[in-house]
């Protein structure tokens, strides 16, 4: 089993789509629409699953193909068309005002922390030549830009959202670094991610009806 | 012996199989209770197994049992059955009063039992994706037990829980990725290169960098889970919030069960790399833990999260004995998780029937519980008074031995640690005493039923005489096991 390496076809092909994702979170970032950042969610899974295509294609293993429909399925399909369907349509969300800080400084940001990521991880623990060196410090920047967007945003919806692409970079990460964890551990993991986003849901639509808007400035109550 | 390891993480389901059918509350709390106890003893008799035997594998690492996991096993279940108990007093209550409908019940006994499993299961497992798993699943089953009464309180504590802790973990899958990938250089199966105990024997192997990183963001992925400063921020908030029998889960199990993890990577990092750049991570963290727990203790406000933050400080006190390392660090380091997870389980315990008694949670609000509820305030005091560090319970014995740890490696944070636990023990009491003392409302009921009276009466004393016996006396078994498991991470 050899690793990738940058300069393959399927290389290449992983780089392109690993700047894709990292282009959707920041779509994702300097978005105002609920329905947007749902969109850009799915998108982002779906380039996703086809990036693990590309890695389960090179390594011929009928685990990584499993975990390319997996991601297909339930992330780019499943969990976009729930949260559309049980949250934006039935309570009616549509625009998200409550930013912590302006647009353009969140982008801006966002930037700095994909240079940070290059600069911390790639000099480091990667061999040169290899595409993990170019697809992994992008993977990183992703799981900062989801950090960032759970911060910047308040409402309850993008920081579901943005603990999402968190969760995506890391996936996107493991498949290039490790190719995959065992499949046992991988379908565990799904199986959480799933439960997760079921219980966030009720929970945002708990919020959602008790408040007028389920932003976090209005999740006041506790301190100290 | 594999099915000795299913019984001990199967049985704790028994409750979540009867609420699910449809069982009344009361038998669904019973089944509970009773598959803690089966649980417990499958858990002490794995325990003597691996104290003979050494460790346990089966299917390729993915189940494996060394002193270490089955000292924690038995902690948390003891931990379960206590806490079980409570409940079933506790939510027949709430239900009676109206404040919880049938189905709340029905669900806080489906995913209080899967908590419960999910905690057991990350003890038996060598694998350390799917540890990540399991503690994820009882992160998200904690969570409902925390947003249970659904009110705007308790929602939000749930919601800053499940989305804060989520983050966190996943940073710790990270951790878990990066320690895979140093290994890549090992000849090694995939499922190998994942699990614990061949990690640990072949961690000179591993790559240097990778694992640094791995450890850091272990400490901070799973720090979350165990209330380390700065990641603590969700903590306060789903332990007042949460009914209080879920609240003991959470402190005395769940903060556990986090360390359990860190402990993990800090072995085969202090194996790869050497002791001090770990222990000086595991330090900072620790001291910046026990000064804003201690910190946030002196404020009088909301007695639940007073006892969080006091949990904060006690994670804080076993993350700097771990840091501080060697046996006695180690020792006292395991003594003091013990120890804490009985004395907290019983605090919170007590803070139930506060709560059902007062209907507040301020303490200024909270006078003369000795008078008004005497095993409460009882209960209240002497666990306080044990989780302060006071002789002859068992966290005097384990602050002790952390502390000399810390004056025979580094004097000058030992004496810190003191200072600070002195201003912890101040801060925990005088609150504690005003809450018992003094002239309190003529009634305030609790527990309407005699025999819901009597349930909730035995976890506080069994709880106690336990705390105290260990104060005493520690047992030579639980030495042994002890010993092993210092013996299984160095």
């Amino acid at each position: 089993m050899q690793s990738l390496r940058q300069s393959s076809i399927e290389g290449v092909l992983l780089s392109l789509s690993s700047v894709v994702i990292l282009l959707a979170s920041f779509a994702c970032l300097g978005s105002k629409l609920f329905n947007r950042y749902v969109a850009y969610y799915g998108l982002q899974s779906i380039v996703l699953s086809i990036a693990t295509a590309i890695v389960a294609f090179h390594y011929d293993s009928a685990a990584l193909w499993a975990l390319a429909g997996l991601t297909f399925g339930l992330k780019g399909i499943a969990i976009p068309t729930a949260t559309r369907r049980l949250l934006l349509r039935r309570l009616d969300m549509k625009r998200d005002v409550a930013l912590s800080t302006g647009l353009s400084t969140a982008l801006i940001i966002g930037a700095l922390l994909t240079a940070f990521a290059y600069l911390t991880v790639s000099s480091r623990a990667l061999p040169s030549g290899l595409v993990a060196s170019s697809v992994v410090p992008l993977a990183m920047a992703v799981v900062l830009l989801g950090g960032l967007a759970m911060v910047v945003r308040r409402h309850t919806v993008a920081q579901l959202i943005g603990w999402l692409i968190t969760e995506n970079g890391v996936f996107l990460g493991a498949i290039t670094l490790v190719a995959t964890f065992p499949f046992i551990v991988e379908a565990g993991i799904f199986l959480d991610l799933v439960a997760a986003v079921l219980i966030m849901l009720v929970f945002v639509s708990g919020i959602t009806r008790r408040l007028a808007s389920a932003t976090s400035t209005e999740l006041r109550e506790l301190h100290g | 012996m594999i099915g000795l390891v299913a019984l001990v993480a199967l049985l704790p389901l028994l409750g979540a199989v009867f609420a699910a059918a449809g069982a009344r509350a009361r038998l669904a709390g019973t089944a509970m209770v009773i598959g803690g106890v089966g649980s417990l003893l499958a858990a002490i008799a794995l325990a003597v197994w691996v104290v003979r035997h050494g460790h346990f594998e089966a299917m390729s690492g993915f189940v494996y049992v060394d002193a270490l996991g089955s000292f924690f096993t038995v902690t948390i279940a003891i931990v379960v059955v206590l806490a079980g108990l409570a409940s079933i007093a506790y939510l027949r209550t709430e239900e009676e009063r109206g404040d919880l409908s049938t189905f709340q019940v029905r669900l806080y006994n489906v995913f209080f039992s899967l908590f419960a499993a999910g905690m057991m299961g990350a003890f038996l497992t060598g694998n350390l994706g799917l540890l990540w798993v399991l503690i994820e699943a009882s992160t998200l089953a904690s969570a409902v037990l925390v947003g249970l009464e659904a009110h705007q309180r308790s929602l939000e504590a749930a919601w800053k829980y499940v989305i804060v802790s989520s983050f966190g973990v996943t940073i710790a899958l990270v951790a878990t990725l990066f320690l895979f990938y140093s290994g890549a250089a090992l000849h090694l199966t995939s499922a190998e290169r994942l699990t614990w105990p061949y990690l640990f024997l072949h961690a000179h192997g591993l790559a240097p960098a990778s694992v640094r990183l791995a450890f850091l963001l272990s400490v901070v992925g799973y720090g979350t889970k165990v209330g380390l400063v700065p990641m603590h921020t969700w903590l306060p908030d789903a332990h007042s919030e949460a009914p209080s029998p879920a609240s003991a889960m959470l402190s005395a199990a769940l903060l556990n069960t986090g360390m359990y993890a860190i402990i993990r990577f800090l072995a085969i990092t202090k194996v790869a790399i050497g002791a001090l750049f770990p222990d000086n991570v595991l330090l900072i963290f620790g001291f910046l833990s026990i000064t804003i727990g201690v910190l946030f203790m002196v404020q009088r406000g909301n007695f639940k999260r007073l006892f969080a933050y006091s949990s904060i400080e006690h994670m804080g006190i076993v993350a700097v004995a771990l840091g501080f390392g060697g046996l006695l660090g180690l020792y006292g380091a395991l003594l003091q998780i013990l120890c804490h997870a009985l004395g907290k389980t019983v605090l919170f315990l007590s803070s139930g029937h506060l709560v059902l008694g007062y209907r507040t949670r301020q303490v200024s609000e909270v006078r003369g519980v000795l008078g008004t509820l005497p095993l409460a305030g009882g209960a209240l005091l002497l666990a306080s008074l044990a989780v302060a560090g006071t002789p002859p319970f068992g966290v005097f014995l384990s602050e002790l031995t952390i502390v000399r740890a810390g004056f025979s490696t580094t004097p000058l944070l030992g004496g810190l640690m003191l200072l600070l636990l002195a201003v912890g023990f101040v801060a925990l009491i005088g609150s504690t005493l005003h809450m018992a003392s003094g002239e309190g409302p003529p009634s305030a009921v609790a527990y309407a039923h005699p025999s819901a009276r009597v349930i909730a009466a035995l976890p506080l004393a069994g709880g106690l005489v336990v705390l105290a016996l260990l104060g005493v006396w520690v047992p030579s078994a639980l030495n042994e096991i002890l010993l092993h498991a210092i013996r299984a991470i160095s």
